[in-house]
């Protein structure tokens, strides 16, 4: 079986073989191969001896992907190919939109429909585990919509204000 | 002795503080919000108490709501924890007007040790080192222009009721001054709903080392010793440790001595903890008295062997302390790292959310003191602490290797925390060598990104459960921990097992 599994932003290829006669599975990620036995202990916990060597793998899923931690370490794993489609209007990469990088609550909004703002203009300020972040304007542009007011609880990602860009004279976008 | 108390806070320090009323015999009553019917303090309790909205100012802040609850439910004392109402004097002064105990020093030591420009004031008349500065509320910006230039830049500007690094700035030169003294005033009426500021030299690279105080109600004072709490972020704690690597004996003595002073001068009762800032010379100033509990006290629990909670509970139900300082030699070294809800990769943000899937670590020398479980959706609202991993063994090194090893065992999944992170800090020559400071983690750790060698076996995690199939795979949401998950050897029907 083949994947194409995401790590942060870091893609990856990897081929399954069935497993062999002891149970051993041949892993190859990105070209290199490690023989895998694996034991599901519960439902959260799997137990991998990776070319001789056990491991205790932690995991559990949801709508993004599968976590995983490896001793301390905590990976969110995707498949590439559904995460892409997601990634594409997340928050965060690239902020193009006035939305919270995490679960917040709306504090103030700092601008009025039909407002002029300009790009790095503070537009929203959101609170979450009482740390204040303000959100800015991604461009410059006039405030078409506003989706919140202050006292309420957004979900990350949920676009606050939009904003229509101002079409700079000499360019072509 | 109390037969019933309630605990007026929640997450971790309320659970941690029903133990020990649990062990004493001590019903136990919470207190929550909307947001908080499902955590672990509620279900952890022999009462609660819904306050209201999951707002503060609705629930965890409501002085009325939570003095209501405390009398309709039988509560002789109420216990703050840290943090919300645990250092309002007026909150301690109408439990007492209520015919109450408040667990915890006076209102009125609080409200003169709440007020850094009194504390110094306090300090400086017993002879305890304080930093050099102003010891008066101040607005006027050419009267702190001329204590700037007396004090020597740079000045390090704060916020007189501050805390938490709120309303603080670093001025390097007299031009800058006027500008940041106003945004920290704006910044201090904010948080605080005061914007009265003073000026302190600033100290470069200082270490953060504070001292565990106890005082009853007969006069006695004894401290217990230090804690190292030079490494934080945004100025706030997330690794602690006692004994401190930068002191020694003679200078433990004098801090200790300082500590008992200081304490005394301001009259104190019950737990607090007088901090010092430790320069590179080795000389020490005081910084501010903290009068409650404080987040990282397992450390000094597990060296000295006492429950500072249980020591709490009795001093103020009038007991005298039950040993004098010369009776108390702490043992070993104990380590405690915050887990936090947040990304360390980006810049600590918080980062709420439900928790897929929690795993505790064991062993031996482990403790952690936890406010979550599988299931368990970490509210927005408030502080984004989960929980605190304490170790302790027979000296430093052992020490790091235990939390090593602890850090590894620890699962929390579907929100991002900063074990990793805190692994790599453990694991590092910087803080292996105690080479530690209030910039520790500016000076090396910046850049910090995730191991990407871990990528790999993580990957075969995401396969491990794609080969079980979509059945297998079920978050264990048990939220007492008293139910059993689904069998996997029941959904795992295809998978081949490794022998």
């Amino acid at each position: 079986m083949e994947y194409k599994l995401l790590v942060g932003d870091k893609e990856c290829a990897v081929e399954v073989t069935p497993p062999n006669a002891d149970g051993l599975r041949v892993v190859t990620v990105d070209g290199t191969s490690s023989d895998v036995a694996v034991t599901a202990v519960s439902a959260n916990h799997y137990h991998l001896v990776v070319d001789g060597r056990g491991v205790n793998l932690f995991v559990a899923m949801d709508q993004d992907g599968t976590w995983v931690s490896v001793e301390g370490r905590a990976r969110l794993v995707q498949d590439a190919d559904k995460a892409q489609r997601r990634t594409s209007r997340a928050p965060g990469a690239g902020p193009k939109e006035v939305a919270p990088p995490t679960p917040a609550e709306v504090v103030e909004i700092m601008v009025e429909v039909g407002q002029e703002v300009t790009e790095g203009q503070a537009v929203v300020v959101v609170s979450a585990m009482k740390m204040k972040m303000t959100l800015t304007a991604p461009y410059s542009g006039t405030v078409t919509a506003i989706h919140a007011k202050p006292g309420d609880r957004v979900d990350r990602g949920k676009i606050l204000v939009d904003i229509e860009p101002i079409r700079e004279e000499g360019t072509n976008e | 002795m109390f037969t019933k108390i309630l605990v007026a806070n929640r997450g971790e320090i309320a659970v941690r503080i029903m133990r020990t009323a649990r062990e004493m015999g001590i019903s136990t009553v919470t207190v929550y919000s909307e947001a908080d019917s499902g955590a672990l303090h509620v279900l952890n309790a022999d009462e609660s108490v819904l306050l209201g909205e999951s707002d503060p100012a609705a629930s965890y802040l409501n002085m009325d709501k939570i003095i209501d609850a405390a009398k309709k439910t039988g509560a002789q004392a109420i216990h703050p924890g840290y943090g919300f109402l645990a250092e309002n004097p007026v909150f301690a002064e109408r439990i007492a007007a209520a015919g109450l105990v408040f667990i915890g020093p006076p209102g009125r030591v609080m409200a003169d040790l709440g007020d850094k420009t009194v504390a110094r004031r306090i300090m400086q008349s017993s002879g305890v080192p304080v930093i050099p500065g102003t010891s008066t509320r101040e607005t006027d910006p050419d009267r702190l222009t001329a204590a700037a230039e007396e004090i020597g830049y740079p000045v390090l500007v704060k916020a007189a009721a501050g805390g938490g690094g709120k309303g603080m700035r670093v001025v390097e030169k007299p031009e800058e001054l006027p500008a940041a003294a106003k945004l920290a005033a704006s910044e201090a009426l904010t948080a605080f709903g005061d914007g009265a500021i003073y000026l302190e030299k600033y100290l470069d690279r200082p270490r953060h080392v504070e001292f565990q105080i106890f005082g009853d109600t007969y006069g006695n004072v004894v401290h217990l010793f230090e804690r190292e709490c030079s490494i934080q972020r945004r100025h706030q704690k997330i690794i602690e440790e006692t004994p401190s690597p930068a002191l020694d004996e003679d200078l433990r003595a004098r801090m200790g001595a300082a500590a008992v002073a200081a304490a005394q001068a301001a009259g104190y009762v019950n737990a607090g903890t007088v901090e010092f800032l430790l320069d590179q010379l080795g000389e020490f100033y005081f910084l501010e008295v903290n009068t409650r509990l404080q987040v990282e006290h397992p450390v000094t629990e597990m060296t000295t062997g006492l429950d500072l909670v249980r020591l709490q509970l009795e001093v103020a139900a009038g007991s005298p302390l039950p040993f004098s300082q010369e009776q108390i030699s702490p043992r070993g070294h104990a380590i405690e790292c915050r887990i936090y809800a947040e990304d360390a990769e980006c810049d600590f943000m918080p980062s709420p959310g439900k928790i897929l899937h929690f795993r505790s670590p064991e062993g031996p020398g482990v403790r952690f003191d936890h406010g979550i479980y599988s299931g368990f959706e970490v509210p927005v609202f408030y502080d984004p602490i989960l929980g605190k991993l304490v170790v302790w063994a027979q000296d430093r090194q052992a020490s790091c290797a235990r939390m090593v090893r602890a850090l590894q065992e620890t699962v929390v999944l579907g929100i991002k925390t900063p074990i990793e992170f805190l692994l790599d800090v453990m694991a590092s020559d910087a803080f292996r060598t105690g080479h530690t400071n209030t910039r520790f983690i500016d000076d090396h750790f910046t850049e910090w990104q995730p191991d990407p060698s871990a990528n790999q076996t993580a990957m075969l995690g995401f396969i491990a459960g794609e080969l079980a199939g979509p059945a297998a795979i079920h978050n264990d949401v048990d939220r007492s921990g008293l139910g059993s998950p689904p069998s996997p050897w029941q959904t795992l029907g295809s998978w081949d097992m490794a022998r």
